[in-house]
This record gives C-alpha cells, structure tokens and sequence, in this order.
C-alpha cells in the first residue's frame, strides 16, 4: 500500500468524473448504455428481491427442495435451502435489491461494457444458488460460477493496470481456495458415502477423526480464504478497491459472507461438533484476522482498501463467535454458545448492511470526484450532504458504538465470552479473556479508524481541486443508498425483528448449542439465566431526548448571553487556515502507526534539502510512507519466488515449435496408454 | 434392420472412417483432405443412425443427422472458405514427415491401436466394441497429423480429425452418448473450427503464410 503525500488520482478517466466529461459521455452513450445499465440494474435487483422473498419463506416456511436431474450429468443438480441457507439468500437477495437500484445510475455514469453489465446479475444469480446448494457437486458448481462471476466483474475496467494486477490475485487466490475447497468436500463426501449434506450430516459419525481433521483444515483454508481471513485476505485489499463500487458492495457484503456460511455449514454443521482445538483454531484465526485487519485500516489511505480491510476485521470478530461457540458447547456451556452463535449471525447481517452502504458511499465520492485517497479528500459534508450522511452511517456501524449496525452483532459476541465458565477447561478458561482483549483491541482501534475515514474524508475543508468541486450524486445511487441506510438503521435500532429468523436458524445448530433457548432478541435484549440486558431502541429514545433537553436548555439560556460579533477566524498567527494545515488520513494514524510499527512495518523516510547557501535554512522536506502488508511480503513474496523459479526451469522444454508442444502431447498419450495396458 | 445387416453396415462405416483418415495422412492438397474430412463425416454420422434404426428410437437418429450436417457439411465448408483463401501455391500441405514415413507410421498407429483396446474389446464382445480399434486408430492417426503438419489449416485438419476419432470412440464403447453431452461438444468444435479460422486469416494477413514453425519468435 502507498500511503505518500503525493498522492495520485485513481486513473486517468475517473479523474474529472463529475464535470463536463460524464455529461457528455452520458449525452453521447445515453440511448444504449442507459438502456443496458436499466436492464442490468433492474435484473439484479428483481433476482434480489426473489431471493429476499425465497430466503424468507424457506426461513419460515417448510424449507424448499428443487431436483434438477438432467442439468448436470451422472448427478443431477439438487437445491435443498434450510433456514441457514435462507438467512444466506434474503442477506444477498436484500444486498442485491439495494445494489441493483444503485448500479442504474452508477453503471451510465461510468458507461460499463455490455459484459459487466451481463455479469452484474450472473454473480448475484450464482452467489444466491450457492447457500441453497444440496449437495456437494451443486455447491461447487454454484461456487465456482460465482468466482467467475466475480473475476469478471473485478476486471471490469481492465485497461488500468492497478484492475489487472489485482485481478491475477483475485483469481489465483480464489482458485487456490476452490481446490481446497474441492478437495475437502470430495474427500468428506467420499468417506460419508453420500453426495447430499443432509446425508452427510448423519453419516458424519462414521468418518474417522483423521478425515475430519483434515477436511476441517482444509475447508477453513479454502472458505477463510473466501471471507479474507489471515494469511488468506490478500486479495481483499486489492479486488475490494478496484472493482467498481456496487461489485464491491456485493462482494464485501454478500460473497464474502459465503466463506462464513462454508464454514458454519460444513464444519459446524455437518462435521461438528469437534474437539476442543477446532474451536480454538477458529477463534485464533478470527482474532489474529480481526486485529490485523483493523490495524492495517487504520493506517490505509485509501477509502475502499480502508473498507476493504475492515472487512477482514469484521469477518474475523464473526470468526471468533463461532470458534467460541464450538469452544462452549464442546465444553458443556450450550446456553452461552449459542449466545456467540446469535452474535455471529447478527453481525453478519449488520455487517452485510453497513458495508454495503460504505461501499456504495465510497463509489459515489469516487463517481463525483474521481478520488479515494483520503488525503485529497475532505469538506464533502458542504457539497454532498446525502452521501456524507450515508457515509456517516455506515462508519456509525462499522465502529461498532450503540446506535450503529455492528453493535449488537459485538455485544452479543462480548457477552458469550465474558460469560464463559471459567471452571473446567483450563483451555477455555484461558482463551476467552484472551479473545475479549482482541475484540475490545478491534472496536477501538475500529472507531478511531471510521474517524479518520467520516472526518479526514468528508469534514473539515477539501484538500484538492477534485474534492472542492465534488457534486451531490444522482437520485437513483441516493435511493439505493438510502434502501441501504434504513436497513442498516432498522438493525442498529430494533435488533429484535432479527429474533424469529435468528431462533429458526439456531434450530438447525445442534453442534454449537442451537437446541437451547437463545438469547431473546426483541425491543429488549435479554440473555437467558445471565444479568446482561441491553435495548437499543432504549438508548435512542434517551439521546434523542438528551439531544433535546440539551437543546432546550440552550435556547433558554440564550437570553442572557451577550449578542454576537462577527471577527476574523483565529489562524494561530497564520496569514489565513489553509487546507494544508488539516490532519490527513496519513497524519491522523501516524501515533497509532508508531505504536504498531512491529506489526504494520511501515517503510518511512524524511528528506531534508537545505539551501546551497546556508545549512541552517531548509528548502524542503519530503515525508514519504508506505505501508505494506507485512504478511504479504513476508509469505507471499517468497512463495511467490519459489513458483517462478520452478516456472524458469519448466520453460527450458518449451521452445516455442507447436510442433514439439503437439508431440510431447502425443507422446504422453502413447506412453498412457501402454502403461495402462 | 436385421442384426447381420447392422453388423455389415457398422463395419463397412468404420472401415470407411478409418480409410479416410489414412487417406487424408496420404493427399497433400487441402482442398482434397477438407473434402476427405466431409466423407468422413459421413461415415462417423452412419454409427448413430444406423443404430437408432435398429433399435427404432428416435434419439440416435437426430444425432446422426446432426452430425451428419455439421461434420459432413458446416464445418467442411467453413475451413473449404478458408482454404480458398490461401494462395494457390500455398495450397499444398508440406508435412514434416515424407509421404511414405507418415504411412509406415499411420500403419505402426493402427496396430497399436488395435492392440491397445483388446482389453476394452475383451469386457464386451459385440460387433459395436470390435470396431473400437477403427475409431481408436483414428484418433491416433490425428494426434499424428497435429504433430506432423506445418500449415495452420492442416492442423485444423488434424483437430476436426481427432474430434470425429473422439465422437466415433464414444458411440461405439458406450452405446452412444446423451444427447446434451454431444450437442455441447459439437458447439464446442463449431466454435474452435471458426477461431482456427479466423486465426489462420490473421496469421495470413500478418505473416504472409501460416508455417506455425515461424510462430516460435512469439514465445517471449
């Protein structure tokens, strides 16, 4: 990541994004590309709105069951969605809706090719059959359609080097994770004797504990790396920033999310429930991911990598939830793992909306001033308030304070690790207080991060031209973001319509303490045989009447305060405040930076240029910081290294003569078949 | 139709099949092997109907007749197109192999083939599986023809060649295959026929011939 003060616009064409150059490409394109981006938005957002009805009614109704016999050979193509399966397809139907409403506008502004608007609802299609799958061959197929998908849509503007680079990562990391994936999934279906889940769910007994583990490490593997877990997310921060903004959206909020639901289905559900170690695992992995991932966002520059990040963050804090779930009720304590469960299904879903809203925040600011460089940003609040206030909602989640999205989802993860019993398992006894010192670690370093993001990106005054000349952003992003902003408030508020889903989901969790009574999710939240309560819509209503006493009180005293003055603004002995006196997104981090400088492994330098006259006057200081994934260079690079030696010593047999390539094919052939003989 | 009647045509379509192949190995102008290809379409179509006749059902017959106009009548017209676009001098295909070699090499290929599905012959031996090793030496003879040929159209020559061999394979060991797997594979070959078209046009127009032996620069 490049954190320099000279910070650079994102490409060449997004560069002038709101001013005359959209009106005329909108001019020029606006009968076909309008068209197309219509149709693209509006498929997406219908395929969403089924899934959302789908999800719901398998949720409450009996569950659905579709066969497909002759789709696929030898097999067949099988649907069975339960109420995990539905929460999964109404969460990406729901983000679907909002996205599909918003890429109307965005995809005629930034007049998308005939392909990226095809693969718009193709990925929705595919991420929304894959929770439904049946069987393991349907939920490879749906699983890899939906990788495509994605790489399809992530090279949505290919002709920027930045989108191809990142798009190679994307794909040999999603690749590698299907393999182990497949691998996992081929080996449990082999060794439980059926294709099905449900089948395998009761024949998991007989699978020895060797297969387990290993289909348990691969299949976190595999699915970790799909919800940007450590050491797997380094494809996150570079497929996030550079898709356009609403596949962004749909990736961090929905497909990400399905690396979860891999990991619940088939660990927690079908192999679970597992030793002790599992659990822990889990939770080791979601603690390490959650605190990296917040700390490399708080020193990221850049909006969506900054988003991107927080993602690896919030999947990581839902990791830990379910690894303490599977902890607790391996240890008998199935009351308080189901607590953890809630809180992982929650926060996914609060996680789904306040991302998919920042995302879509993000993409706006980037369709109107070309920028996602925080330090070019600032003073958007003056000129585009809805986006701002979207924003603002978002980071309110992402923080994860009262009133936000990502509250209750935390909350209810901290409850279930402070009350773990701590008699028993030295092992739990141990990791628990652990793990509530990385989350309480991860919230706050999490909202000083989204201060940084809402503050340097949208408060104070703008730091470039671009920024200064932003414009509110189009009526139809406002509504997608505005379907996005309520779902968002509705969850922080009232976290209690989430409680029939969330019961009919735990149903179908026996392994991690389903079969008890969860916590109560209604307009109080109560947890079963424990003190803790809390009520969001309560804290509302006492800030609001807070907010008004206050107010009240100001009006009252105001007659007794002398009548106001206008004089000059202070300017601490300056001329006049100039923007560049403002703290930068760089600027803001810097103390966080130096405390974890073991971690981030900044690469800082300061060059001082003097006069040719005089030593002691300075004619400039340049000030140059990059931060880089340290796990990326640290793993990656070497691997990496590896790979092209070996590639090195291949390519001496390759001479280029088809010639040769054809015989060395015929040959092989000649040689199998004389072999197998 | 009678069984007898069935064998005698099965077998006369095979040797048919593998006759063409070796005498495509034979001819070195390309407007005569694209014509071979055509006949050997025919008789790869024959495999499918007459079974679907015997047996009285009517999906075997579509897919014979399908092969029928893709395999002996779209794909040769399409590559008979691209030939006659090559300069008459060009025309002739110059193998990397001497006539006589390759037929030496094509009669070697048979015998192996013949030798290496007599384990497949021995599981079931029906007159459909005893004529495996036709369909089996085809498909070596076309790797043969990949190897061996220069020009760009010779290789696509070869390629519809293996594919026809691939087709011929899968009816005679599995009694035919579904019909969706057989459309895909034809819309695959379809496909693959119109890029190595456009290819060899390209390459034409670039390089002034299509010798894929001057394609080796490109490989950094």
């Amino acid at each position: 990541m490049s954190t320099t003060t000279d910070a650079r616009p994102v490409g060449p064409h997004e560069t002038d994004g709101g001013g005359a150059d959209a009106h005329g490409a909108a001019a020029h394109g606006a009968s076909s590309a309008g068209y197309g981006a219509l149709v693209s938005g509006a498929s997406t957002a219908a395929l969403g709105a089924a899934g959302l009805v789908l999800g719901l009614s398998s949720i409450f109704g009996g569950g659905l069951h579709v066969r497909i016999g002759w789709l696929l050979p030898l097999v067949g193509i099988r649907f069975d969605v339960d109420p995990l399966g539905g929460l999964l397809i109404a969460l990406t139907g729901a983000v679907a809706v909002v996205v599909g409403v918003y890429a109307v506008g965005y995809a005629r502004h930034e007049s998308w090719s005939v392909l990226t608007l095809v693969m718009l609802p193709t990925f929705v299609a595919a991420m929304l059959l894959v929770p439904a799958a049946g069987t393991v061959t349907t939920f490879l197929l749906c699983w890899e359609l939906m990788a495509a998908a994605s790489l399809a849509l992530v090279l949505a503007d290919h002709r920027r080097a930045a989108v191809r680079s990142a798009g190679i990562v994307y794909a040999v990391m999603t690749q590698l994770g299907f393999v182990a994936i497949l691998v996992a999934l081929v080996v449990l279906a082999g060794a439980g004797g059926a294709d099905d889940f449900a089948t395998l769910g009761t024949h998991a007994g007989v699978v020895s504990s060797g297969t387990r583990t290993a289909v348990f490490l691969l299949t976190v593997i595999g699915f970790g790396s799909k919800a940007g877990l450590l050491p797997l997310h380094a494809w996150l921060p570079r497929a996030h920033p550079e898709a356009p903004s609403p596949v962004s959206a749909l990736m961090s909020a929905s497909m990400v999310t399905m690396g979860i639901y891999g990991i619940i289905r088939i660990d927690l559900q079908i192999l679970g429930p597992g030793p002790t170690w599992w659990g822990l695992t889990l939770m080791a992995v979601g603690a390490v991911s959650a605190v990296f991932g917040v700390l490399q966002a708080s020193v990221a520059t850049d909006l969506k990598r900054l988003l991107a990040y927080s993602t690896t963050e919030n999947m990581g804090l839902v990791t830990v939830a379910l690894g303490a779930a599977a902890l607790l009720s391996a240890s008998g304590a199935a009351t308080i793992a189901a607590i953890a469960i809630t809180g992982a299904l929650v926060h996914l879903v609060g996680h789904a909306a306040f991302k998919a809203l920042g995302f879509l925040a993000a993409g706006s600011v980037l369709a109107s001033t070309g920028l996602r460089d925080l330090d070019r940003l600032g003073g958007l609040a003056r000129s585009m308030p809805v986006t701002t206030a979207m924003f603002g909602i978002s980071a309110l989640g992402a923080s994860g304070l009262p009133l936000g999205a990502g509250f209750v989802g935390e909350w209810l993860l901290l409850q279930s690790l402070i009350h773990a019993p701590t008699q028993g398992d030295p092992m739990v006894a141990l990791a628990m207080p652990l793990a509530v010192g990385a989350v309480a670690l991860t919230t706050g370093i999490g909202i000083a991060t989204m201060v940084k993001a809402f503050g340097v990106g949208f408060l104070a005054r703008p730091r470039s031209t671009q920024a200064a000349n932003a414009r509110e952003t189009s009526r139809g992003m406002a509504v997608g973001m505005g379907l996005a902003a309520a779902a968002a408030t509705v969850l922080a508020l009232a976290p209690g319509v989430l409680g029939p889903v969330v019961g009919r989901v735990l149903a179908v969790l026996p392994a991690v303490g389903g079969d008890t009574a969860g916590p109560h999710l209604g307009a109080m939240l109560r947890l079963p045989g424990l003190p803790g309560s809390m009520s969001p819509g309560l804290i509302a209503v006492a800030l609001v009447l807070a907010v008004v006493v206050a107010v009240g009180l100001g009006r009252w005293d105001r007659r007794r305060r002398p009548a106001p003055a206008d004089v000059p603004l202070w300017a601490c002995g300056a001329d006049e405040l100039s923007p560049r006196m403002q703290y930068t997104a760089t600027s803001y981090a810097e103390p966080l930076q130096r405390v974890f400088d073991d971690v981030l492994r900044p690469d800082t330098d300061i060059e001082v240029s003097h006069f040719a006259e005089s030593r002691y006057l300075i004619a400039k200081v340049t000030y140059r910081n990059r931060v880089e994934d340290p796990i990326e260079r640290g793993v990656y690079a070497p691997v990496v290294r590896a790979v092209g030696a070996v590639a090195e010593r291949v390519r001496r047999a390759h001479n280029g003569s088809v010639h040769l390539y054809l015989a060395y094919g015929a040959l092989g052939l000649l040689v199998v078949l004389l072999v197998v003989r | 139709m009678s069984d007898t009647t069935y064998t005698g045509v099965l077998d006369l379509a095979a040797g048919a099949f593998l006759l063409v192949a070796v005498l495509i190995v034979w001819r070195r102008d390309l407007r005569a092997t694209v014509r071979l290809l055509a006949w050997q379409g025919a008789a790869l179509a024959v495999l499918p109907f007459s079974e679907g006749v015997l047996r009285h059902e009517a999906a075997p017959i579509v897919v014979g007749l399908a092969i029928l106009v893709l395999r002996g009548g779209v794909l040769p017209v399409l590559l008979g197109r691209a030939v006659s676009t090559e300069p008459r001098e060009r025309r002739e295909s110059a193998p990397l192999v001497n006539t006589t070699a390759s037929l030496l090499v094509v009669a070697a290929l048979t015998v192996l083939a013949y030798a290496v599905t007599r384990p497949i012959i021995a599981l079931s031996p029906t007159p459909t599986t005893r004529a495996v090793p036709a369909a089996f030496a085809v498909i070596l003879i076309a790797v043969f023809v990949l190897v061996s040929r220069r020009r760009a159209l010779s290789q696509a020559v070869g390629f519809l060649m293996l594919d026809n061999g691939i087709t011929a394979t899968a009816f005679l060991i599995a009694a035919g295959v579904p019909l969706i797997v057989e459309l895909g594979a034809s819309l695959d070959i379809l496909f693959a026929v119109i890029v190595l078209g456009l290819l060899a046009g390209h390459m034409q127009h670039t390089f002034g011939g299509t010798d894929l032996d001057q394609l080796r620069e490109l490989r950094d």
